[in-house]
């Protein structure tokens, strides 16, 4: 939960001559595996999460300029978002946060993000992951109105679609035609996971 | 025993006597302008507007209790911090008061009968007791600290001052407790009783730890000053709760409204102190469920609780939301009527 610790030792992870990209997968992503087991056990909350989050990401400052290029990684492009009507984001954060720690590439669209938008940056990545979120019911439906969208412009067999989120449940995943219901960060990260075990 | 009163019932069951039925109060808030056929923004902008929204629902639903609300923001938006009114949707947090630490030394004085909407709310809560007040008690929603100072900041920004800088997190929730008292003592005094609601210090927010150095002290002195004022304190907190279940129980409160705990493990770990009150899904039931499944589950609840010793109510775990079919909560308040008590 040390933004300044990580820094430091993403610098001496450095200096004493580690690759950036062992730093990330074996420092970093490690680091945020025991976070995640400390969230399922109920040792972190809400707040150590986010304090875990400032710490990685400040890490991740230093080492990712350090990254050689390995070429282009073969993991999934994800776009994630809190469908339109809602701003409640920390859920949706703390899942773009472990699926990065994950390895995944995510391209985070916010809050309050209307379906046309999910579209359209569907249309630009081409192939992957939608991972849609929303803590208020009320805002539910906009999820189906993405799913059906995608149908409609013919990228819905490009993506597999997982929602979450506090009044999302299995039945309405299944109901709306989602591919799969996240219960949490770390289920999200499994699922994801499972999808790109079977991909390859 | 002849149908009784929601009031009647209600003053029976708080004073230890015998009643007719277990009581039950789906938690009817935003619900009410749909009742009313007025647009969400309509109900929480205008008091006469929002009582009459509330008259309507309890003349269509007969609940046995009022519950009048828009968000949990109405004590940081009297303090300052900006919220968002779409047309036809619940209000929505949109621009904290406390912005950078120093802004907490500016906030502005908080006048509790007239500052942001309380003038709103005060009107709402009169016109319901002049209208309906002789038969059920009329309740008003009043965010409790933790809430508020998360409202006052952010909730991203306030979880990381609970690390980074307690004393601006402590300072904003000893101004959100003062101005939560003054409020209850408006409310009070306009014929409502008012109801702490904390969900951002529920068990899925927040530890146990945190919840007891940060969240309890603030409910403590609200939960006392509302017994000051002769009420009965119905605590609400939404979410998970089985890591504190026993501190709110601790709080001052006479009635846990509870949402995601097994009523059973409520009942064993508070149930000889306490009343609870809960606790069908609002959304994966009361909104999505039919009324079979409603009453299903409404009979797995009474089943687990309806036996409590400190007393039982039927309730949804936390708002029905505002689309919800009318009759689903018809099937809610029926499915006590058939229960009977033993």
């Amino acid at each position: 939960m040390d933004e300044e610790g990580a820094v430091a030792a993403a610098e001496e992870a450095l200096a004493e001559g580690i690759d950036a990209y062992e730093a990330i997968t074996q420092g970093l992503s490690k680091g945020m595996e025991v976070v995640s087991r400390k969230y399922d056990t109920g040792e972190y909350f809400v707040p150590e999460i986010l304090l875990c989050a400032d710490a990685m990401y400040a890490a991740m400052g230093v080492l990712k300029p350090r990254l050689k290029s390995t070429g282009p990684r073969d993991a999934s492009q994800v776009i994630i978002g809190v469908i339109e009507g809602d701003i409640h984001d920390i859920g949706k954060n703390i899942v773009k946060l472990m699926l990065e720690a994950a390895g995944f590439e995510v391209h985070d669209l916010g809050n309050d993000v209307p379906v046309a938008s999910f579209v359209d940056k569907a249309r630009q990545v081409g192939q992957g992951v939608i991972a849609i979120s929303t803590l208020m019911s009320t805002t539910m439906p906009g999820m189906g109105k993405l799913v059906k969208a995608l149908e409609d412009q013919g990228l819905r067999k490009s993506f597999r679609v997982v929602i979450g989120g506090g009044p999302i449940s299995q039945s309405f995943a299944a109901k709306i035609g989602a591919d799969a219901y996240g219960a949490n960060a770390m289920d999200a990260v499994r699922i994801l996971t499972a999808w790109e075990e079977a991909r390859k | 025993m002849s149908e009784a009163s929601p009031k009647e019932r209600i003053g029976r069951f708080l004073t230890g006597q015998p009643i007719d039925r277990i009581p039950c109060v789906p938690l009817i808030l935003n619900h009410a302008a749909r009742v009313l056929g007025v647009k969400v923004s309509e109900y929480a902008a205008n008091g006469p507007t929002m009582g009459a929204a509330h008259v309507a629902a309890y003349r269509r639903y007969g609940q046995d209790l009022i519950t009048i609300f828009t968000d949990t923001s109405i004590i940081a938006e009297a303090m300052g911090t900006k919220l968002y009114f779409p047309p036809d949707d619940v209000s929505r947090f949109s621009e904290p008061a406390v912005k950078d630490p120093p802004d907490a030394d500016r906030l502005p004085a908080v006048d509790a009968r007239a500052s942001g909407r309380f003038g709103v709310f005060l009107e709402a809560i009169r016109h319901c007791v002049k209208e309906v007040g002789d038969e059920v008690f009329v309740s008003c929603c009043v965010p409790a600290p933790f809430s508020t100072a998360a409202a006052l900041r952010g909730t991203s920004v306030f979880a990381r001052d609970l690390y980074k800088n307690r004393p601006l997190a402590k300072a904003l929730l000893q101004k959100a407790t003062e101005v939560t008292c003054a409020f209850c003592e408006a409310v009070a005094e306009a014929g409502g009783i008012p109801v702490p609601v904390d969900p951002v210090a529920s068990g899925s927010v927040i530890s146990r730890k945190a919840f007891e150095e940060f969240a309890l002290p603030g409910l403590v002195a609200v939960h006392e000053t509302i017994r000051s004022l002769g009420m009965p304190v119905v605590l609400h907190i939404c979410g998970k709760t089985s890591s504190i279940v026993d501190l709110m129980a601790s709080s001052g409160a006479a009635v846990l409204s509870l949402d995601l705990i097994s009523l059973a493990e409520a009942k064993e770990k508070v149930g000889s102190k306490v009343c609870i009150m809960g606790n069908v899904a609002p959304t994966e039931v009361m909104l999505n469920g039919t009324p079979e499944s409603i009453r299903a589950a409404a009979a797995a609840c009474l089943r687990d609780c309806a036996q409590n010793p400190g007393g039982f109510i039927l309730a949804s775990g936390c708002e029905i939301p505002i689309e919800t079919p009318p009759a689903n909560i018809m099937a809610l308040l029926d499915s006590v009527k058939e229960y009977k008590l033993s």
